[in-house]
């Protein structure tokens, strides 16, 4: 060796021969021999840990690993197969017990044969490619004990009885089951899928399918249901004291399929007490365990979602269409309004408000309340009915605001919102100008609530109508301010109406009575010389007016309509008057004189005149007379009556025809902006554009569409394409 | 497509030939013509149709007055005549006679029947302003122009436009829709008129009919 160079130390084989004794692997094998048996028989704490070790690794260096080896198995073999015996001669219960007991010393025996064996199992092993020792010992087992024919079938069939009991009631060792399960865990999870999971899937299908097959002849929904719901629970309890996690959704996905997906249809349809008859008497604690059960079920919700939505349609269907119910609108939108409450709180409280439930509750109202075409003027007329009482002393104690909220959820599903806002505008304006509206306030939140939902257009007729009614309080102060001159006669208070804002009614002649004239052709006077060039007409048909009269020694106040005051005030001059004096005399439309004359004579309590003859009807012939015995408790009367009501028949048809005629611009306007931009088009595009674009107003009907698109082609802002005739060509 | 219009390229000295047949043309026209009008009026074109033995109400007639590029129903202008005569080769009367087989043929083949069909309608219009002709007017002039190549639509379409009292006139694009109607749709089965395309509202409201009436 070279002092001066650094050399790394080597170590060296012995270069010499080492004398091995022949009877060394026999010698040393007869140590372990004897030290596992002792391990066997519990009676390891004689032994020496360190000395074995030594022997182990020893004959390891020997390069004897392989031989070692073998016959380490060979006694595990021996052992395990003695054990193997022990188990099987157990008697009922006591073989889970033996097999467990069994087990337990075989692991305990392994974990110390494996660290006598340490060096074996990290020199040897790795490079043989050989199973580990405690593995091995393991697979032996499961070879062995667990898998010998007269112990395997007895152990599943043991595991699965006491399932069994269990299910049916019975107490039994879940320890012990945790523990047999577990070993079959720790032999690898094939073992525990193969040797006991499956089975025990399978036996639990057909113990569910008995159970669930019982159980649907017995009970009803909510009972069969409350049932499934127990033994999802049970299962769920089982798996978690004494089987793998992984087999809880396996078993879970079992009794889904055997009690509730098979027996799904028979469930929801059950007579009496299913889905529907949960529905109708809000049976929440039901429909919440239905829906959380269903859950997993494949298509569960989406049935229990379509029956839902069928049943709501149908009984909607009922209520729309009853003609009970059409007898007083208030009535039947409130109705509605319940129903619509009555169903959210169900998706709320049960279906935890999901949304695809709710989407199908919305499609469901959408559809049924359309199927009358009333609806746009009834739930007007509820509004109207709202907003002029007021909701004090109501039955449910929520304020406008909130009764409003609702009302605009079930404006949303009308189509014919174009309807409506014709509705809406006639009640408005007859609220208005009688002076009717409860809160001022609750009127302009109404109008911002449609604005928002429907656009500025849609609103501001009607807020002009608002405008209007201020303007005109001005105009009244500034006339009576700048009045001259006596003021005995009679006090006007005028409400000055743009034309085109308010719904247009023809008017008609009335002459009014001179005393009224007067007056009011000083106003007309007063009102165009401070506006210039506009016209105004006297809406005779609306308005209405306080007389004072005497009958007898009694005062009254009469407050009446403005073809009443005409009427009456001509009985200054005489006692009677026929009929047709009278219509001479007023120049009022005989239909409208004949309600008026029915009003003043025919009711009980305000028959200010008296009819000859006394019949119900107005006859040409009949003569009126002043009724001076006419008595009331109050001093004020009130006859006019102005309130909104819905429309006889004949009115009906009129609105419907002008919101078709209004509706034909509205359409070709839709085409026109369309085709202007799109130049070339088939009509099937035409028609569902148009749709699109007018959809928040109303449902345009295919059919006016084609109409106005032959309009415009013959009106020459449209041509059929000379090539392709399915498509429409924009004209410029 | 009209094959009857001559430029005015094309109008050369006439040789003696063309000369004379050009004033036997003219004096054809002037033995119906009405002397103060110098037109064929209605009452000439009668005698013209018996003298050709074919009544005045027959589509030859019409596909005459197309040939000729008549403007105005029931008179016939002496450069009418003359386009017309000259495009059938006829200067008498049997000549005239002879060129209507012809006439027929070319007329119902199809690039010329686009034309003379549309031609058909104009023809019927009375009033300048006018767009529309009404149903009885629309229901002859139909069984006169289509019915020689679809009697059986038409049959039905007649008794369709007289039964119906939506409408009361026909508009030009309703009356192209009928020749459309005939060429595309599979008669009487119908099974490929498809209401939702761009068919004028007329034709859908008749296909409804008609498939009504067969239940």
């Amino acid at each position: 060796m070279n002092p001066q160079r650094k050399r790394i130390p080597k170590i060296e084989p012995f270069k010499h021969r080492v004398e091995v004794d022949p009877k060394f692997f026999d010698k040393s094998w007869k140590k372990l021999d004897d030290a596992i048996r002792e391990i066997y028989n519990h009676n390891a704490s004689g032994l020496s840990f360190e000395e074995l070790y030594r022997t182990a690794y020893n004959m390891v260096l020997h390069k004897h690993g392989g031989r070692l080896y073998d016959k380490l198995a060979e006694n595990l073999k021996g052992h395990l197969r003695e054990m193997g015996k022990l188990v099987e001669a157990a008697q009922g219960g006591l073989f889970l017990e033996e097999l467990q007991r069994r087990w337990a010393d075989h692991i305990k025996a392994l974990q110390m044969i494996r660290d006598i064996l340490m060096y074996m199992d990290r020199t040897f092993i790795p490079s043989s490619k050989k199973t580990p020792v405690f593995e091995h010992g393991l697979e032996l087992w499961r070879d062995i004990v667990v898998r010998s024919p007269k112990i395997h079938g007895r152990l599943v069939d043991t595991l699965l009885e006491l399932i069994h009991r269990e299910r049916m009631g019975e107490m039994i060792n879940r320890g012990l089951m945790r523990n047999t399960t577990k070993m079959l865990m720790e032999l690898g999870s094939s073992v525990y899928q193969d040797d006991f999971e499956r089975p025990f899937l399978e036996v639990s299908a057909s113990f569910y399918s008995g159970e669930s097959q019982q159980c649907i002849e017995r009970c009803d929904c909510g009972e069969y249901l409350k049932n499934a719901e127990k033994r999802l629970a049970e299962e769920s309890e089982r798996v978690s004291l004494y089987m793998d996690a992984k087999t809880a959704d396996k078993i879970a996905n079992v009794v889904d399929k055997e009690m509730l997906s098979i027996h799904m249809q028979r469930l929801f349809l059950m007579e009496n007490s299913g889905l529907v008859n949960m529905l109708i008497n809000d049976k929440h604690e039901d429909l919440t365990r239905m829906y959380d059960l269903f859950k997993r079920v494949p298509d569960g919700h989406s049935t229990i979602r379509s029956l839902m939505a069928s049943h709501v349609k149908e009984t909607g269907k009922i209520l729309v269409t009853d003609p009970e119910r059409l007898r007083d609108p208030v009535d039947f939108v409130q109705r509605l309004l319940n129903e619509k409450d009555k169903y959210d709180e169900i998706v709320s409280v049960s279906f935890s408000n999901d949304k695809t439930f709710q989407n199908a509750l919305n499609a469901s109202f959408e559809h049924f309340i359309n199927l009358n075409n009333r609806s746009p003027e009834f739930i007007s007329l509820y509004v109207d009915d709202k907003l002029r009482k007021g909701v004090k002393g109501a039955a449910n104690e929520e304020d406008i605001e909130t009764v409003l909220d609702k009302v605009m959820m079930l404006f949303r599903y009308l189509q014919e919102k174009d309807v409506f806002e014709k509705y809406y505008k006639q009640h408005l304006a007859k609220r208005l100008l009688s002076g009717k509206t409860s809160s001022d306030e609750a009127e302009r939140n109404m109008l911002v609530k449609l604005k928002t939902e429907c656009g500025y257009q849609f609103t501001s007729k009607l807020e002009s109508m608002f405008t209007d009614l201020k303007t005109s309080q001005d105009t009244m102060q500034s006339f009576y301010a700048n009045l001259s001159g006596d003021s005995d006669g009679p006090t006007i208070s005028v409400q000055i109406l743009t034309t085109g804002s308010w719904p247009t009614q023809p008017c008609a002649t009335c002459n009014l009575p001179p005393e009224i004239l007067g007056v009011s052709e000083l106003f007309r006077a007063h009102y165009l010389g401070t506006h210039n060039g506009r016209r105004l007409t006297w809406q005779t048909n609306m308005g209405n007016a306080d007389i004072k009269a005497t009958f007898g020694d009694r005062k009254h106040e009469l407050n009446v309509s403005t073809y009443q005051m005409c009427v009456l005030m001509l009985f200054n001059s005489t006692d009677t008057l026929t009929y047709k004096e009278i219509e001479q005399n007023t120049a009022i439309p005989p239909v409208d004189l004949k309600r008026c004359l029915q009003s003043l004579a025919c009711v009980k309590g305000k028959n200010v005149l008296r009819k000859e003859p006394m019949s119900k009807d107005i006859s040409d012939s009949d003569a009126f007379h002043f009724n001076d015995k006419f008595s009331s408790k109050l001093v004020k009367v009130k006859i006019g009556t102005v309130v909104a009501q819905k429309e006889s028949e004949p009115e009906k048809q009129e609105t419907r025809h002008r919101v078709e005629e209004d509706r034909k611009p509205q359409i070709e306007a839709a085409i026109v902006r369309i085709m202007k931009s799109r130049r070339v088009l088939d009509h099937n595009s035409i028609v569902t554009e148009v749709t699109k674009q007018l959809q928040a107003r109303f449902l345009p009907n295919p059919v006016v569409i084609k109409k106005r698109i032959e309009s415009l082609i013959e009106r020459e802002f449209l041509e059929r394409d000379k090539v392709d005739r399915k498509l429409y060509r924009y004209l410029a | 497509v009209s094959t009857n219009l001559t430029s005015r390229k094309a109008q050369r000295v006439p040789t003696k030939a063309v000369s004379k047949e050009i004033e036997r043309i003219d004096q054809l026209f002037y033995t119906y013509a009405d002397g103060s009008s110098s037109m064929i009026d209605p009452e000439g074109i009668e005698t013209l149709c018996s003298h050709l033995e074919v009544p005045h109400t027959d589509v030859r007639i019409l596909m005459l007055a197309w040939k000729m590029g008549c403007e105005k129903q029931g008179y016939f202008t002496l450069d009418e005549w003359r386009t017309g005569m000259k495009a059938l080769r006829a200067d008498s009367i049997s000549k005239l006679k002879k060129a209507f087989p012809e006439l027929v043929q070319e007329v119902t083949r199809s690039s010329n029947f686009q034309d003379f069909y549309p031609y058909a309608f104009r023809y019927c219009l009375t009033e300048d302003k006018k767009k529309c002709i009404e149903i009885p007017v629309a229901c002859e002039l139909l069984n006169l122009v289509l019915s020689l190549q679809f009697r059986p639509q038409v049959e039905k379409l007649i008794n369709y436009l007289k039964h119906q009292n939506e409408y009361k006139v026909i508009n030009m694009d309703q009356w192209m829709g009928f020749l459309r109607f005939c060429n595309e749709i599979n008669f009487p089965s119908l099974d490929n008129y498809d209401a939702d395309q761009a068919w004028p509202l007329i034709l859908d409201n008749f296909v409804e009919w008609l498939r009504a009436s067969e239940n």
